[in-house]
Formats: structure tokens, sequence, C-alpha cells
């Protein structure tokens, strides 16, 4: 579908801005839900993750002694502002990304690394035990998955010899699907998505039962509540760009549903077959497998289109055609 | 939360207030990095005052104190110190009360060890199998709740026997709880033993040595998961542990997967023990008479608690009262293996490696004078009361 809506009103309303923020709360909300059912559970109601929202903002914000005050409010909106502006280059609901350019690809994933960072000098900023540790682990965590998260959407963005998140959406959808040429970028992206958002088996940083919330220990009221729905749009943004790039792309809103929703079904099987990691297994499944097997993937896409002009013709005048 | 003095010791406090935690401890890991290097407890943040407060009862009200010492293993402190007081006035209970008693031991064991199932999954952040094994649990809760009308006191106990009796109903109903465990635990032993990232987090971690294990004295299933020969029910069998004889379950390994191992296999023991006594259950009497003075005397009680030895002492002075109480739980010896084990790995495994002896904290918080010749003190009550609230401040 290609309406482009006007820049002030893609950033604030439709479809950035507010109407971002209240599907990141639904994709919350379907998320605890698949996970609560997956483990016999019954698990919230439909507006739970509106209600610890609304909730969070009333409440008051305590700032801790021995912190930059300036840097622990800022933190959380910068993360938040982040995860917003990177859904102007995404293909968001169907819709025609409200930005494009060549590269914006790197520009996107930046933007969305933007949170762990946020995450990571929150975590810095106290001196809480509990925060350092798990801003250390964010940290530690962002250097594991990051690479192999970029080489995995890389992949679909070489075959189709654009780097721009628009264009690539476009043409997923015309040849086969790259889940079907590229199931190793698939799984790899998928996973390392769940690493980006701290899911389990991926939640070291937060793991509660060591280090109580990770980075997030000092935060309360607003602050927290801010960093709770830059994380809920990260969780949509996310699940587009994989969607949009192994999925086949994205034409409808009804399409960016099912597709999504797919996905959020999968990862949240996923998060619930799983022990946690401890974060010296996370960092070694990524580099010693995860990086390996998505370069594997690269060279041989590489190579391939390389090659292609040369066994085309090959086929074709052994086939006849 | 006090900033960190010196920079080469970072130590990570857990408890008495922490998520891990749900009941209060105090430890303190010193980490470098992510590795602990030194692990230290402090105990005594519920100390209830139980053994003063059995002075002032009688021995039948103190019954029913000594049944809330403990929320999970409630019906084995009942069970010691009713044996204890038997044993000072010389009586036995009869046959059939015996079994009984033998039969909600195993069912209390097998709820305690299905609830350190999931809490131990918790841990290591594995909460399906948390959730799926509280499920289960509540098969063995209700079915207690069925006998005896209560889910966690189920006050089965009385001075000379037991007050409630098993028909076929309930008996029918506990034989298909025990089939629908038993297929569920054969479920979660292949979970334990086989998934890959769980066995990442248990194997080969937090290893006890059977030489560490018997130098630390550590007893129960911890122990017998580090090789540890010991379960009072076969090396002093008590009630109908003659009669309906169970199997010592040991492992040889030592680490966390071992005592997974070991208490799920303890679990099996217990339906086909549970089995047994339903289909085998001696008919007669259900009590025999006590008398309110019990003898002078001094015993001790031992029976298994799903943690491991629980011991009383008992001494009566010949009144209705007794003169002293003494509880000894099973926590308490197997602290300092978690203190040793913890040494030497990361901080990700130390709750893991604290819920691996199934640690009851209420239970075991006493108040210990040590009392050398040269600074010989006494203190009355309100002293105490003044020292407790010194001391928690």
């Amino acid at each position: 579908m290609n309406i482009t809506f006007p820049p002030l009103v893609a950033l604030l309303l439709f479809p950035g801005g507010a109407f971002l923020l209240f599907s990141g709360l639904v994709f919350e909300y379907i998320d605890r839900k698949l996970v609560a059912r997956f483990q016999n559970r019954y698990g919230p109601r439909w507006f739970q993750p509106l209600a610890d929202v609304v909730k969070l903002l009333a409440k008051e914000e305590i700032i801790p002694t021995g912190v930059v005050k300036g840097l622990f409010v800022a933190l959380p909106v910068i993360a938040l502002t982040a995860a917003l502006t990177s859904a102007l280059y995404v293909p968001l609901f169907g819709f025609k990304p409200a930005f494009s350019f060549q590269g914006d690809l790197i520009v996107t994933l930046y933007l969305l690394s933007m949170m762990t960072l946020c995450i990571g000098l929150a975590g810095a900023n106290t001196e809480d035990r509990f925060s350092l540790i798990g801003a250390t682990r964010a940290l530690t965590q962002l250097f594991s998955y990051e690479a192999p998260f970029l080489l995995a959407l890389l992949g679909p963005a070489i075959a189709l010899r654009t780097w721009n998140i628009g264009e690539i959406n476009a043409g997923a959808g015309t040849s086969l699907w790259f889940i079907v040429a590229q199931p190793i970028g698939f799984v790899v992206a998928l996973v390392g998505l769940m690493g980006k958002l701290e899911l389990p088996p991926f939640d070291a940083p937060e793991a509660e039962t060591e280090i109580v919330a990770g980075a997030f220990t000092e935060y309360s009221g607003r602050g927290f509540a801010i960093f709770k729905i830059g994380r809920d749009v990260e969780l949509v943004i996310g699940l587009t760009l994989v969607a949009s790039f192994y999925l086949g792309g994205f034409t409808s809103p009804l399409d960016f549903l099912w597709k999504t929703l797919l996905l959020l079904l999968v990862t949240a099987a996923l998060q619930s077959l799983f022990a946690r990691l401890r974060i010296d297994q996370t960092v070694g499944m990524w580099w010693r497998i995860g990086v390996l097997m998505v370069l594997l993937q690269l060279v041989v896409i590489i190579v391939g289109q390389q090659l292609a002009p040369v066994i085309q013709p090959a086929i074709q005048s052994l086939f006849g055609g | 939360m006090e900033p960190k003095t010196a920079p080469e010791k970072f130590i990570v406090p857990i408890g008495p207030q922490h998520p891990a935690l749900k009941e209060p401890g105090h430890f303190e890991f010193t980490v470098e990095g992510e590795v602990v290097t030194n692990a230290t407890a402090r105990l005594g943040f519920v100390h209830r005052g139980m053994e003063k407060g059995a002075e002032n009862r009688t021995w039948i009200q103190d019954l029913y104190l000594m049944e809330r010492v403990c929320g999970i293993c409630s019906h084995v402190h009942a069970l010691a110190f009713a044996l204890g007081v038997e044993k000072l006035a010389g009586v036995q209970a009869p046959p059939r009360a015996q079994a009984i008693r033998e039969l909600v031991s195993e069912l209390e064991r097998i709820h305690s060890h299905l609830l350190w199932l999931g809490v131990a999954a918790h841990e290591g952040g594995f909460d399906t199998l948390f959730m799926f094994s509280w499920r289960d649990r509540e098969t063995v809760m209700d079915l207690l709740e069925t006998i005896s009308g209560n889910r966690v006191n189920y006050s089965a106990n009385v001075l000379g026997g037991v007050k409630i009796d098993i028909n076929e109903k309930q008996a029918d109903a506990i034989r298909k709880g025990m089939d629908f465990l038993e297929e569920r635990t054969q479920h979660y032993l292949k979970v334990v033993t086989e998934d890959e990232t769980f066995l990442g987090r248990t194997r080969n971690i937090g290893v006890m040595s059977f030489e560490q294990a018997d130098f630390l004295g550590a007893i129960g299933p911890t122990g017998r998961a580090s090789g540890v020969k010991r379960d009072v029910r076969i090396d002093s069998p008590y009630t109908a542990y003659n009669d309906f004889p169970v199997k010592l379950i040991t492992h040889t390994h030592g680490d966390l997967e071992a005592r997974f191992i070991v208490r799920i296999q303890e679990l099996y023991e217990s339906y086909r023990l549970v089995r047994e006594l339903v289909d085998k259950m001696p008919a007669g009497e259900l009590t025999v008479k006590v008398p309110r003075r019990i003898p002078e005397g001094e015993v001790i009680s031992r029976v298994e608690a799903p943690r491991g030895e629980l011991l009383y002492f008992l001494k009566s002075n010949g009144s209705d009262k007794p003169e002293r109480v003494k509880v000894r739980t099973p926590s308490l010896c197997n602290w300092s293996s978690v203190l040793v084990t913890a040494v030497g790995h990361n901080l990700a495994d130390m709750p893991m490696i604290l819920a691996g002896i199934d640690p009851c904290f209420s239970c075991n918080d006493r108040i210990v004078t040590v009392n050398r010749k040269t600074d010989s003190t006494q203190m009355d009550w309100e002293d105490l009361r003044q020292y407790g609230i010194e001391y928690y401040k």
C-alpha cells in the first residue's frame, strides 16, 4: 500500500507516535498472554500493559543519591525517542516508510541499539550493585548479538542489492520468500531480536533471581514506564523488520498483522521452552554458532550472486530455454 | 544501600529482601566480574522463640505449636514430637496409626519435592517447569486436603496415634493421584536430564564431593546426591518404615543435576510406598491413651524430613509441660555446603546453588550464646527482648 503521510502526522499520530505506542502495548499483551498460556497460566487481561503504564506514570519517580540527575531522567526519554524515530524508516502496518534513503537499514539498526546503550548507561549511572552488574551484562549481550543480527538482516539486503528498507520490503514479496531462501538468516534474526529485547532465555541482564531487575533496579515511576514503552515499541519494530525481510514483505495492514503475530507466536514459544542462559553461555553461543552460520550464509549468497551470470546462461542453454 | 567502599571488593548482597529468596536470609557474595570468590551467610531474621514458647504450653498444646515450625514439612515436625513424647510415656501408637503417619509423611515429601523442583527451576529462569510442577503439585495438595481437611498443617497426629482415617474412597483418589503424578514425574526426569539449556545450568555446577559432603555433615537429598548413604527411614526406621521399607537413593556426581535426579527418584519411591501403604493398610485402632503428665526423662527423636534428618530433643520433668524442647532442622546442616560450593562459580549460578539444598529459613533460626567460663551472664526475658530489638536494628 503506497500511501504516504505528511511527516508530522507520521511522526506524532499514524503510523508512528501515538498509534505505535498503543500497538506496542497490544503486542506486549499478546506476548505475555501467549507465554502465560504456554506455561499453563491464565495470563493478564487485555488492558494490563496499559494499566501498568498508567500506574507507573502516576507514581512518584525516585531519583537515588549518587546519580547524575540529568542523565537519569534523560536516558529513558532518549531510548524511547530512538525507538520511535526508527519507526519512520520501516514499513509499519504495511504502509510505505515515512522516510527512506539508501542505507536507512543501517541507521534503523543503530537507532534500535540506542535502547540497549541507554539501559547500559542507566545501570552504570547508579551506585546500585545490581544495576552495575545488569549494565555490564546488557552491554556484553549487545556485543554478542548485535553483529549476527546485523549480518542476518544484511542477507536479504545483499540478495536484493539495496540497503533501503522500503525497497527490500517491496522486493521480498516478488521473489521466493527469504525464510525459504535463507533459513539460517531467519533463525539468527529472530533469535537475535529476542536477545535485543532481553526476552527469556536471554534475560540474564535482568535476571530477577540474581540481580533483581538489572539496570532498571533503581528506576521507578515515569522513567521505568518510559523504558517499558520503549521496549514495547522496539518489539513491534523488530518484528516488523524481521517479518518484512524474511516473510515476503507487507502490502497491506492485514498482511502485516498475520505475519508479525505469527513471529510473535514463535518467539513466545521459544521464551517458554528454555532455561535462562548465563551471560557467558549467551556470548559463547552467538560467537561460536550464530556468527559463523550467518557468515557462511553471506558467503554463499555473495558467491551465488557472482556466479549467477555465468551459470544461468549455461542452464538455459542446457534446457534449450 | 551504602556505596561500595573498597574498589577491589565488589560484594553482591542477596537478601533478606530479594526476589530470589522468598524467606529472609542474608548472603554476601564477593564477585570478581561474574565469578564468586567468597560467600558468607547470615541467618536469624525470623527467630520466633518457639522452643521457649513450648516450655509454657502443655505437651498436647505443643503438638500443634510444633506443627507450625515449618510450613512445608509440618507433618514431620508434629510426628517427631509425638514419637518422642510416646517414647517418654512408654506407649506405642497402633499399627494402623503408624501406617497412616507414614502415608502422610510420604505425601508430604511428594508435595515438598515437587515444590522444590518448581522453585529450583525458577531460580534458573525456567519458569515453564516452575508453573507445570506447581500445577501438578496441586494434585497431592488436594489429596492431603481430602484425607485431613487441610492443605498445609494437616494436623494428622495426636499424642498416641492419629486423628484421621483412610477410607476406600480416599484410597482410590490417592491411587489415581499417584498414577497421574508418576506419569508427570517421568516427564520431568526427562526434562531435567535431557534439556540442553537446563543441563547447561545444572551439570557440573555446585559440585560437592563425597569427602566434602561427609566433612560438612550434609544430610538429606543434598548429601545423598554426593553419595552420603544416610537416611533415617532406613538407618533407624520409625513408624511403619520397618514393614514398608524405602529404598535408599544416592548419586555420585554431587552436582546440581544429581540433586535434581535424587529428589525426582525419591518421588518415584514415595509413589510406590504410598500405593503399597494404601493397599496393605493394617486394620485396627487409631489411638492409644497417653497420660497427661509425661514421666521424667530425656529422649531424642529422629525422623527423615523432606530436606533431611530432623532431630527433636525432649526433656520432661514429670509435669504436663516439657522442660526443654530442642529442634534441629535439616536446613541448618546444609548451609555450609552452599558457602563452600559457591566459590568459583558464576554469580548467575548462585540462586540455583542456594536453592539446590532446598533451604528452609524460618525453621532453623535460633539464638545461641556461647557461654565461656570467664564471661558468664544471665539474661531474663526482658533482656532477651531488648537484645533482639538491638540486634535487628
